[in-house]
């Protein structure tokens, strides 16, 4: 009867861990969970646009209060811009990109010296031209965000967009 | 008896496949990811080219009053330095990188102090926290030279080290730069810092590293 029972209890704890093996512990995005994040990416998540024409996709993101990342065009060589990375399915071409122009900002210890940042709501333009059909475009923001004391390394920022082209 | 088996068989027959579905899925994103990265494209602005949470938390040292953990590594010029190499001594380990601004403005202070302090036997080791490129070389090549001419355009004058990240783990992690640790004459930990710290409180620190561990300085002498 034990035997029996521990035979049981071995196939329920089996079943335990398989079913939490179903929530793919690889897709946790390199361990750069929401909450890591200080940028997120707000919306569109679908957007329509005439099928084998020049689009435009904008793209919504916001910075955490109190934070600042680099833009696009810093001024300094060696800060780490602002970019999308962005992997296309096939029957879709996006490129190029407008990024809004950077705000000037300064560490209150060095008020001379000007950043260029985007802070709050910021969006990023980008060209799309698809054919007809459904296509499920994912891309990553990648950003190096301060705050008024201290540097994060550089993240990604998920971005999934589904464009509908008729 | 003959229910109990048939439970334990449908059972059996369940995990099977969801052991299945499991390994299926896996293969099937490890092929989209694969597909993904080949076709990853990084697009540019199509005017300007491109010249070049946890914030909230309060830190905490993770090694107050330990050990300094053991490292060594080479600096910008290709020599291996280890922290064994400054027994003795009292030694700020300052982690920065070249894209961190708040770094810049406390590596100036951190020269001076050098320089005023070194003959009370004090070292400054810079701790480069960019990303490098093991894969490769040409572009590992490149990072440590950028590195390194930052280094010089920064007028640092202590031996800036390059980390292989295998160094920030033992050191909690390093989350935020700069982030900077005083090692004391017996190698333990007696303060860390992280973001831009004032220079007086950096100062103050190093009087402390300095003061702590007089023992050791004794017997080395």
């Amino acid at each position: 009867m034990n035997v029996r029972r521990s035979i049981v209890w071995v196939i329920l704890t089996l079943a335990a861990g398989l079913a939490a093996a179903q929530k793919m512990p690889w897709e946790t995005n390199d361990g750069q969970s929401d909450a890591k994040q200080f940028v997120k990416f707000l919306y569109p998540e679908q957007v329509s646009v005439t099928a084998n024409h020049d689009s435009v996709v904008e793209l919504h993101f916001k910075v955490n209060p109190g934070l600042h990342i680099n833009s696009h065009t810093p001024h300094e060589k060696s800060f780490i811009p602002t970019q999308l990375l962005v992997a296309e399915p096939s029957g879709v071409t996006v490129g190029p990109v407008d990024f809004p122009a950077g705000e000037d900002f300064s560490l209150a210890i060095e008020p001379n010296e000007k950043l260029s940042v985007y802070t709050g709501e910021f969006v990023v333009r980008a060209h799309v031209k698809a054919k007809t059909g459904e296509h499920l475009i994912q891309a990553e923001l990648r950003y190096q965000a301060c705050d008024a004391t201290s540097c994060f390394p550089p993240r990604k920022a998920p971005v999934t967009v589904d464009i509908v082209a008729r | 008896m003959k229910r109990n088996h048939l439970v334990i068989v449908v059972l059996l027959i369940t995990l099977g496949l969801m052991a299945w579905a499991g390994v299926t899925n896996y293969r099937r994103r490890k092929q989209e990811q694969a597909f993904a990265k080949d076709k990853l494209v990084m697009l540019t602005a199509r005017s300007a080219p491109a010249p070049a949470g946890e914030a909230d938390a309060p830190f905490k040292n993770p090694l107050a009053d330990k050990q300094a953990p053991a490292f060594t590594l080479k600096d910008t010029t290709g020599k291996n330095v280890s922290l064994a190499d400054y027994k003795g001594k009292a030694v700020v380990l300052d982690f920065w990188a070249t894209w961190c601004a708040p770094c810049k403005i406390e590596i100036p202070w951190l020269t001076q102090l050098h320089d005023q302090y070194a003959s009370q036997g004090l070292v400054v080791l810079g701790i480069s926290e960019d990303d490098l490129d093991l894969d490769d070389k040409a572009a590992l090549l490149k990072q440590k030279q950028e590195i390194a001419d930052s280094a010089m355009k920064l007028h640092i004058n202590y031996p800036v080290l390059i980390d292989d990240k295998e160094v920030s783990k033992p050191y909690g992690g390093i989350d935020a730069l700069p982030t900077t640790f005083y090692v004391d004459r017996n190698g333990k930990v007696i303060a860390a810092t992280i973001g831009l710290a004032d220079r007086d409180e950096i100062e103050a620190n190093i009087k402390k590293a300095l003061g702590s561990g007089e023992q050791a300085q004794k017997g080395a002498s």
